[in-house]
């Protein structure tokens, strides 16, 4: 078959304009992780502790808002547009969502940009959660507003594929491509209604001056009410690559066509109605509501738990395939050289760990001992920085070529890239779950008191020599990882073109085996709203019943300017040092490899 | 230097093809046993000898 | 629809699996009594802290060497107010063997009040008053932090909460320890 970039050549530019912005992204933030990392365990300092929050803010956003749903929106475009085998039904209304993302994400990077000078009085240094009374500038609302409409508009241009797919194909069941994107769309229409009635009824107006007092607590259960299932919006397209794509680099088929379905139909049906396990230590909410969010949490790990079933179980029959043997040997009979490979199953055993942590997350009383610790981002460093960022990361290797043309520029390199991801983050994230159980808070630039903590197994020194020598393993595999992404992308040394493309192979147990009743969305998402009203209808009206729409009286608090970098004499020398060798210790190591 | 590559999965090395009535993912289900374990170990360590005995002081009502 | 007989027993110990978790949930919840911070402490106006009844006289309170009221034999009050990037009062004794209720509430932004290797951990929102009781056994020197970001010196937030021995809180904290009755309020 020929290759996606010749087959769509138009599709494949807005896929590979909406991946350049999330790895834009993830180059911006990414370089963030290292200096908020040495700077929190005071090894390197070349800003003040103020400004710590500007960058984290950085971090967070352009990491988990832009990164991820910039890759999403791209990938899904190629899975619509591969799996229908139809050219996008106009090609305008697709530059006029990725159109309107950018601007979003203009505006709201700008936003937080201003916090770092104080030439303007632009800030929006609240970190990604914004909670009020702490304000932003609006400019970062209104980005964040227009960057979200955007990603609806795409999920109504796959809508819209689709729907003319089904006049042309009458009786015929969706592609399981097409039915993960349209399941997630769903889900991420309902949980967007959470973030957008913040925003535009609150948030918005009340940093425009129009309203003077909000809720915060209202504000803040929206805000959870989307950013539970946001954490699926980043996932989904990960579970789509494990199900789809790793089991083809594995040399085998899906094991279940049907499974895949149930999947993403209970996400669909369970995301949402669980938000409320990130306010469990809230005033305000009875303990009931918390209970039945912590419920529905522990059910939401069946849809994860059959997941990992059927990924290993589709990867083992590639194994076999391959001719592998015995209950565990035949592990060594997969494509362990093949960065593709490797740092999927890597981001997947990363994925198991976390759900470990993540149980410990939801469960609520459990909850007391590690509450806005560090062990919640050294959990979530696994989920969405490692299952999720490594995935996307080692899929680009398997990726790039249908839709650029170029083929990869070193597998050897990639393979390094995606192992030096692994080694980092296993430090990184590892010591992080100890400090945070030791009681070191997370978002903070200085967690140095009057008293001291006291780690799990290994003294807090110890544990944040660990986080830093993580930190920088993983600053290296980005610098890695971007060499390679620009040779690639852009056929630079490449001798040849790719032209064509192995098409998928197909599951082992068929779509024909799926029941009808999958497809029927509507059913899905009606269930969808009943659990939803269910589960907050009470907790949403107690909290305006008791505190008000508006709130009482709660004035906007505009986090303080910090001037950027402070740099003194010897730390500038250092930074200039440090960064002369690196690059030269990566031209190095990037030329060997290769 | 870059040589010729096919688009990044290769299919030449599968030796054989096995059909959906001939595979058991007994593999699978060992390594997914194995997780099981550790698993609800780990969940027991961690509520009920980590947390729970830690009653001092602990939040009563 | 075919679903294989592994998968099926894999589902099976997934469920088994989700229901551990649930149960342990719940035993805690009611077999151990671990309570939840929930809305029993009610709303407040975050610009008249000083006037709700549950903070009636919180400002002479804290004037006193322990800043905790005394409601019985073994049972203390604790008022706090989280104000970036302070506590206020920042630092709290109490008798070893005391039972305490802590009410936090915040007149600006979001903070939390975290007693470091304890589970005593609730968010401070303002509007909202956090409610909560914990029994601290044996002395120690616990450490407070606000682990919520709350502004650009949210690092510098901390507290502290002193449990002491018998002999030295009727040594040197209960000569001006104000009772519940001479607070008045409606605890
Ligand atoms: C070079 C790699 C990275 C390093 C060294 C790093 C380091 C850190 C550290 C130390 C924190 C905690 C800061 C604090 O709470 O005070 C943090 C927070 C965070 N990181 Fe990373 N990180 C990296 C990559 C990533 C990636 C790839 C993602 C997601 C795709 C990510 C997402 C986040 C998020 C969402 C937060 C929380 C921000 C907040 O609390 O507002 N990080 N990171
Ligand atoms: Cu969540
Ligand atoms: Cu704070």
């Amino acid at each position: 078959m020929a290759v996606f970039a010749d087959r769509y050549p138009d599709e494949a530019k807005v896929v590979r304009a909406a991946l350049a912005s999330s790895f834009l992204a993830l180059l911006i933030g990414g370089a963030m992780g290292p200096l908020q990392t040495l700077h929190r365990i005071d090894y390197l300092r070349i800003m003040p502790s103020e400004t710590y929050y500007t960058v984290l803010t950085l971090h967070g956003v352009a990491l988990v808002i832009l990164f991820t749903i910039f890759f999403l929106v791209g990938f899904y475009q190629w899975a619509i547009t591969d799996s229908l085998d139809r050219p996008s039904e106009d090609i305008r209304v697709t530059w006029l969502w990725y159109g309107l993302m950018t601007a979003g994400a203009a505006m709201a990077s700008i936003a937080i940009l201003g916090g770092f000078t104080d030439a303007t009085d632009i800030s929006a240094s609240v970190l990604f959660t914004f909670y009020a009374p702490l304000e932003a500038h609006w400019l970062f609302y209104a980005g964040l507003t227009t960057f979200i409409v955007g990603t609806w508009v795409a999920g109504a241009d796959w809508f819209r594929s689709w729907w003319n797919w089904k006049k042309e194909n009458k009786g015929e069941k969706t592609p399981l491509r097409t039915f993960m994107v349209l399941t997630t769309m769903l889900m991420w229409y309902l949980a967007t209604i959470g973030v957008a009635a913040a925003v535009l009824l609150f948030l918005l107006p009340w940093s425009l001056g129009i309203i003077d007092s909000v809720n915060p607590l209202l504000t803040r259960t929206l805000f959870w009410y989307f950013g539970h299932p946001v954490v699926y919006f980043w996932l989904l397209p990960v579970y789509m690559i494990w199900y789809v794509i790793l089991p083809q680099i594995a040399g085998g088929r899906l094991f279940s066509d049907a499974l895949a379905r149930i999947v993403f139909v209970l996400f669909l049906v369970l995301s949402v109605p669980v938000g409320i396990h990130h306010q469990y230590l809230d005033p305000g909410i009875a303990e009931g509501f918390k209970f039945l969010s912590a419920s529905n949490t522990m059910f939401l790990l069946l849809p994860s738990l059959l997941t990992a079933f059927t990924v290993v179980a589709s990867i083992e029959h590639g194994a076999r395939q391959r001719g592998g043997e015995g209950y565990f040997r035949w592990l060594t009979a997969l494509p362990w050289r093949n960065p593709a490979f490797t740092g999927m199953a890597l981001a997947g055993l990363m994925f198991a760990a976390a759900g470990f942590s993540g149980m410990v997350n939801a469960g609520m009383n459990l909850n007391y001992l590690v509450h806005n610790t560090m062990w919640v981002p050294g959990h979530f460093h696994l989920t969405v920085g490692t299952a999720v960022a490594l995935t996307i990361m080692a899929v680009t290797y398997w990726f790039l070529p249908r839709i650029t043309g170029n083929p990869i520029f070193s597998m050897r390199l990639g393979l390094v890239q995606v192992l030096t991801w692994f080694v980092g983050m296993v430090l990184m994230s590892n010591a992080m779950h100890r400090v945070g159980v030791g009681g070191e808070p997370r978002r903070t630039a200085d967690p140095f008191y009057d008293f001291e903590f006291e780690g799990v197994i290994g003294s807090i020194g110890e544990l944040h020599l660990q986080i830093g020598i993580g930190a920088i393993i993983l600053t290296l595999s980005l610098v890695l990882f971007f060499i390679h992404l620009i040779f690639s992308w852009f056929g630079i040394s490449a001798t040849t073109k790719i032209t064509s493309e192995a098409p998928i192979r197909k599951p082992l147990s068929g779509k024909e085996h799926a029941p009808a009743v999958l497809e029927n969305f509507r059913l899905w998402v009606a269930i969808a709203a009943v659990l939803i009203v269910l589960v907050y209808t009470i907790p949403i009206a107690s909290i305006i019943a008791e505190g008000g729409l508006f709130g009482p009286d709660v004035s906007p608090v505009r986090p303080d300017h910090a001037p950027l970098f402070s740099l003194s004499g010897l730390a500038t020398e250092w930074v200039v040092a440090g960064l002369a060798g690196a690059v030269g210790a990566i031209a190095a190591i990037a030329g060997v490899l290769r | 230097m870059a040589t010729e590559q096919p688009a990044a999965d290769q299919t030449d090395d599968i030796q054989r093809e096995i059909g959906h009535d001939e595979y058991d993912p007994i593999g699978t289900l060992a390594l997914v046993f194995i997780y099981f374990i550790i698993v609800s170990m780990l969940w027991i360590f961690v509520y009920f000898v980590e947390f729970l005995p830690r009653i001092s002081p602990m939040v009563v009502f | 629809m075919e679903i294989h007989k592994y998968e099926k027993i894999w589902f099976a110990a997934a469920l088994v699996l989700v229901v551990l978790f649930i149960s342990s949930v719940a035993y805690g919840a009611v077999g151990a009594g671990i309570q939840m911070v929930d809305d029993e402490g009610g709303e407040i106006n975050p610009n008249e802290i000083g006037d709700h009844p549950t903070f009636e006289g919180y400002q002479d309170v804290a004037g006193t060497e322990a800043s905790v009221t005394q409601v019985n034999e073994s049972h203390y009050e604790a008022q706090i107010q989280a104000n970036h990037p302070n506590f206020f009062p920042g630092e709290i004794t109490v008798p070893e063997g005391s039972t305490v209720t802590f009410y936090i509430t915040a007149g600006d932004v979001i903070h939390s009040y975290d007693i470091v290797g304890t589970n005593v951990n609730t968010m401070v929102i303002p509007g909202q008053i956090a409610e909560l009781t914990a029994e601290f056994e044996e002395p120690n020197e616990y450490g407070v932090v606000c682990s919520e970001y709350c502004g650009e010196l949210h690092h510098e937030m901390e507290g502290m909460v002193n449990v002491v021995s018998e002999e030295e809180w009727e040594e040197n904290y209960t000569d001006d320890l104000i009772t519940i009755d001479e607070r008045g309020g409606d605890n």
